[in-house]
């Protein structure tokens, strides 16, 4: 019963079908009153379709959406306590800023001066009380962004849905607008779903994230959940950079698992997974978490390599250094860029925390 | 392309322009010919055929006959255009070609043809020649034009603005009147100024659907059998200045779709 | 509270749009019921009336006679030349209008779409319009003026010295072609400046490079990729330019006489011919149609889209 109430969205086993193709596959999904929940995938993953069925524009086949205790599947749009933020926005270019972000007030009954004073509140709480009069072909496109948040959560809604409201932004811009949306989720208080392919934005915003592929999830968790102990191949792939080491299972010693890599033997973490021996396993190591010395450091996983190549990255520098006596085993690793002028040999020795070589499930 | 061929090709076009704008001008220059006589040389100018053409009163009511039809067609047309754009256009259902080319065809079938039809379909129906049958008339040959430029124009209108417009409450049809009636304004504009000049400079139908009261070009076409008058020229001339204008304000307005928003 | 808003929060409104809109089937019939309407009541009702009609014996019905179903009007047209001669007349003149006004318009088109700036094309294009939304009578009547007897043509000539006797240009084959030209060429025009201003400039360069002539570039590349153009062009043409009737009437002659012509002899001059004049409109309608069809077929073009 614990977390039971404070559960808004209940998305129960749900799926959709567009012709032969299954968009969504029996996703099942909690979501707490006030997260800051991500779906995030690839294009066609399933996310956006999700989305659509959470704002009522698709109807799931299978499964019910419960929205606050109430079975809103077959709800159209406009009878769902649900708003949604556009990916172009949306913005209706015949109406001013103000006129926008009333029209979801106007059409819940409320009167004129009530509707006056909630757009007013939220265009001060927005930055945008000097845009009121403009339409929306006058705004930046930061602005344009506020403009459609505003008209989303004027209504109030139960829950706030957000298809990738970045792309359309400049990278610099991106940026600043990601703390703003988090800062104003968490002042809120509301409840967020937002949609991406762009881990950088999933990782920087999220109470949590979902990673979707082909209609279903990957792996739920937090961002350091996800990007440290991700569980499959897909996410350790799709969130950041990282070097994955195939191998064979030597043995469990402790918490830890011995791998044979091409004759080396490096230790990792299933992290909970615990692999049976002589399996051979994918583990995921991050390029941040390789440590270079110019020594043989007294430490475990010390491995000595050569420096392949050497790419300058401004503050950081990417090497590729190769190990053992095999071409294929290389490992790539950051360094800053000072450290990195200080190894004048090409001969070094790496090495690493067993519990950041996560030992993947599949 | 050589600078032959585009010298050539400018001269040409000049040409065309001569070819499109002589004859008016012609026309325009006899209006003050202080003659009855149709034809050159002129020798002396006057402004008497306008005073009379302003003080006709017959011109006057039969100016007014026509605009009225002109106006009652333009306002049927839009509505009827604009529900088969907004059936046509965004959904997807079984013979939904043949139902478009249908939509299409008074557009496309020679005047004369589409004027008997429609005469012999207004016996049918039970209208007497007049005033309703030329509306009825107009409006069918007009509505495939409203129908072609609110498709057009519609077809531009990102699906999300009536997603959105959903979402913050509207039914399908407060969606329609705040979010797509007025995205289709400008479309609107043209497209209704268009079917008044067309209501307004039509002949065929006006003349076979007509009873004893004559549109302005019945009127002309009945002065010109019995003769050429400069009267005619003065008649004319208002009436080219007029459609002149609300032309080049709907080709404006037509003109803004082209622009964003 | 606002209009709309008050609206949606109407008890009867309410009541009524949840009826309308109860299921998508339900919304979807509603939304259709006005189109389908009008377009089998308006645009097609008059078309199947008047080839019905064209198979009775007599109407308007009159007191006291009951029509009957007849192919006496269909089999007139096939035995007299008085009709057969205006018919092919009418098809032969809308082709030769056709293919005269293709080979004015196509120039004034390229050098509209080509070589006018892009930002002066619109001025351009406008000083073309202007005279095509004058109407049909008031342009045919400039026509009359313009090549009278003692028109701007004649009196031109004449004080040039190279004529004694106006040439009687009016009342013919000529002038009807002046007129109708003058009065269709917008809807060549328009079709062809919207294909060649399509059409990329670096085609041409991509084919001058590879060693294409002028004469080549045009007949393999701006030619085949016009061809959209042209076939929307001459369709509108060819069914517009059968259809006049007061252009006849007023430009042309005894000896060019046309089938508008014709079939409004039945309605206006003698009476009570109806299913005749209905029977030979059918005629002219199978036929115009029949020549775009065959046309636009061998243009390579199923008829879709065809207002495009």
């Amino acid at each position: 019963m614990t977390g039971e109430k404070d559960t808004i969205v209940h998305i129960d086993n749900i799926t959709k079908r567009f012709g032969n193709v299954v968009a969504v596959d029996r996703l099942d999904m909690k979501i707490v009153a006030g997260e800051f929940v991500t779906f995030l995938g690839p294009s066609g993953c399933g996310k956006s379709t999700t989305l659509r069925m959470l704002g009522g524009f698709e109807t799931p086949d299978e499964g019910r959406i419960v929205l606050d205790g109430v079975d809103v599947t077959r709800q159209p749009p406009n009878r769902r306590d649900v708003n949604m933020v556009f990916q172009d926005y949306a913005l209706f270019p015949h109406m001013s800023v103000g006129q926008n972000v009333s029209f979801g007030l106007e059409l819940k009954g409320q009167s004129r001066p009530e509707i006056e004073r909630r757009m007013t509140e939220l265009l001060d709480f927005l930055q945008l009380s000097g845009f009121r009069d403009r339409t929306p072909d006058q705004l930046s496109g930061g602005q344009r962004q506020r403009v459609a948040l505003a008209r989303a959560l004027a209504p109030d809604p139960k829950l706030l849905l957000l298809d990738e409201p970045l792309g359309a932004l400049d990278a610099k811009l991106r940026g600043q607008v990601q703390i703003e949306l988090k800062d104003i989720q968490k002042r809120t208080g509301k409840t967020f779903f937002f949609v991406t392919h762009d881990q950088e934005e999933a990782l920087t915003m999220s109470d949590r994230i979902v990673v979707m592929n082909a209609g279903r999830v990957e792996q739920a968790g937090t961002p350091e959940d996800l990007y440290f102990r991700p569980e499959s191949r897909f996410v350790a792939e799709f969130i950041g950079e990282t070097n994955l080491i195939n191998g064979t299972v030597r043995g469990i010693d402790d918490d830890r698992v011995v791998i044979d890599w091409n004759g080396l033997d490096i230790r990792g973490s299933g992290h909970g997974h615990r692999p049976g021996e002589g399996d051979n396993v994918t583990a995921s190591l991050r390029l941040e978490n390789v440590v270079c010395h110019p020594k043989k450091p007294s430490r475990e996983n010390a491995i000595e390599g050569r420096i392949v190549s050497k790419l300058f990255k401004g503050s950081r520098t990417s090497l590729d250094i190769r190990v053992g006596e095999k071409e294929d085993t290389v490992i790539r690793a950051y360094m800053d860029a000072g450290n990195a002028a200080q190894i004048s040999d090409d001969q070094l020795w790496i090495s690493w925390e067993p519990e950041r070589l996560t030992v993947l499930r599949d | 392309m050589t600078r032959n061929t585009r010298i050539l090709m400018s001269v040409i076009y000049w040409a065309f322009i001569v070819y499109l704008f002589v004859p008016l001008a012609l026309m325009v220059t006899m209006g003050f010919k202080d003659s009855k006589f149709i034809g050159f040389p002129i020798r002396s100018w006057t402004l008497d055929w306008y005073t009379a053409v302003i003080q006709d009163t017959e011109v006057l009511s039969v100016f007014g006959y026509s605009m009225t039809i002109a106006i009652s067609t333009t306002i049927l047309s839009l509505i009827i255009g604009t529900w088969i754009a907004v059936f046509l256009g965004p959904n997807k259902f079984r013979g939904k070609a043949i139902i478009f080319a249908l939509a299409c065809l008074p557009a496309v079938i020679p005047g004369i043809i589409s004027a008997i039809a429609l005469r012999i379909f207004a016996r049918l129906i039970d209208i007497e020649p007049g005033m309703f049958a030329i509306i009825l008339g107009h409006t069918v040959h007009n509505v495939p034009f409203v129908a072609l430029v609110v498709m057009a124009r519609l077809s531009t209108q990102p699906k999300s603005h009536i997603e959105a417009a959903r979402d913050l409450g509207a039914d399908s049809i407060v969606a329609f009147f705040r979010v797509t009636l007025p995205y289709l304004k400008p479309a609107l504009i043209g497209a209704g100024i268009f079917c008044m000049l067309l209501s307004f400079d039509d002949f065929v139908r006006a003349f076979f659907l007509g009873g004893y009261q004559p549109t302005l070009p019945v009127l002309i076409f009945a002065k010109l059998r019995s003769g050429m008058s400069p009267e005619i020229n003065a008649i004319s001339t208002i009436v080219l200045i007029m459609t002149a204008i609300l032309g080049l304000w709907a080709e404006r307005s037509m003109r803004r779709l082209n622009k964003g928003s | 509270m606002t209009f709309w808003g008050a609206l949606l929060h109407n008890g009867t409104y309410q009541a009524v749009a949840s009826a309308l809109f109860k299921t998508q089937r339900r919304q979807f019939l509603i939304l259709a019921s006005l189109p389908l309407f009008w377009i089998f009541f308006a645009n097609l009702g008059p078309i199947v009336e008047m080839f019905w009609i064209g198979f009775l014996d007599s109407y308007p019905p009159k007191v006291g006679h009951e029509p009957q179903f007849t192919l006496a009007n269909w089999a007139a047209f096939f035995q007299d030349q008085v009709f057969i001669v205006p018919f092919f007349r009418t098809l032969a003149f809308s082709f030769i209008f056709t293919a005269i006004t293709l080979l004015i318009t196509y120039p004034v088109a390229y050098f509209l779409a080509k070589h006018v700036k892009r930002k002066n094309q619109l001025l351009f294009l406008l000083l073309l319009l202007i005279p095509f939304w004058v109407g049909e009578i008031v342009r045919t009547y400039a026509i009359m003026i313009l090549l009278g007897n003692n028109g701007a043509v004649n009196l031109a000539l004449k004080s040039l010295g190279l004529i004694e006797r106006p040439i009687p240009f009016m009342y013919t084959g000529f002038s009807l072609g002046v007129g109708i030209i003058y009065l269709t060429a917008l809807y060549m025009l328009l079709p062809l400046y919207s294909a060649l201003e399509k059409l990329p400039d670096n085609y041409l360069e991509a084919a001058a490079d590879l060693g294409a002539g002028a004469w080549t570039r045009f007949r393999r590349i701006t030619l085949p990729l016009s061809k959209e153009g042209i076939a929307s062009g001459c369709t509108l043409v060819f069914l517009i330019s059968t259809g006049y009737y007061a252009t006849p009437v007023l430009l042309g002659g005894p000896r060019s006489t046309v089938f508008a012509e014709t079939i409004a002899g039945f309605f206006h001059v003698a009476g009570d011919q109806w299913p005749m004049g209905a029977a030979f409109s059918s005629i002219m309608l199978i036929a115009t149609l029949g020549v775009t069809g065959l046309f636009l077929k061998l243009m390579g073009r199923d008829g879709k889209g065809m207002m495009r």
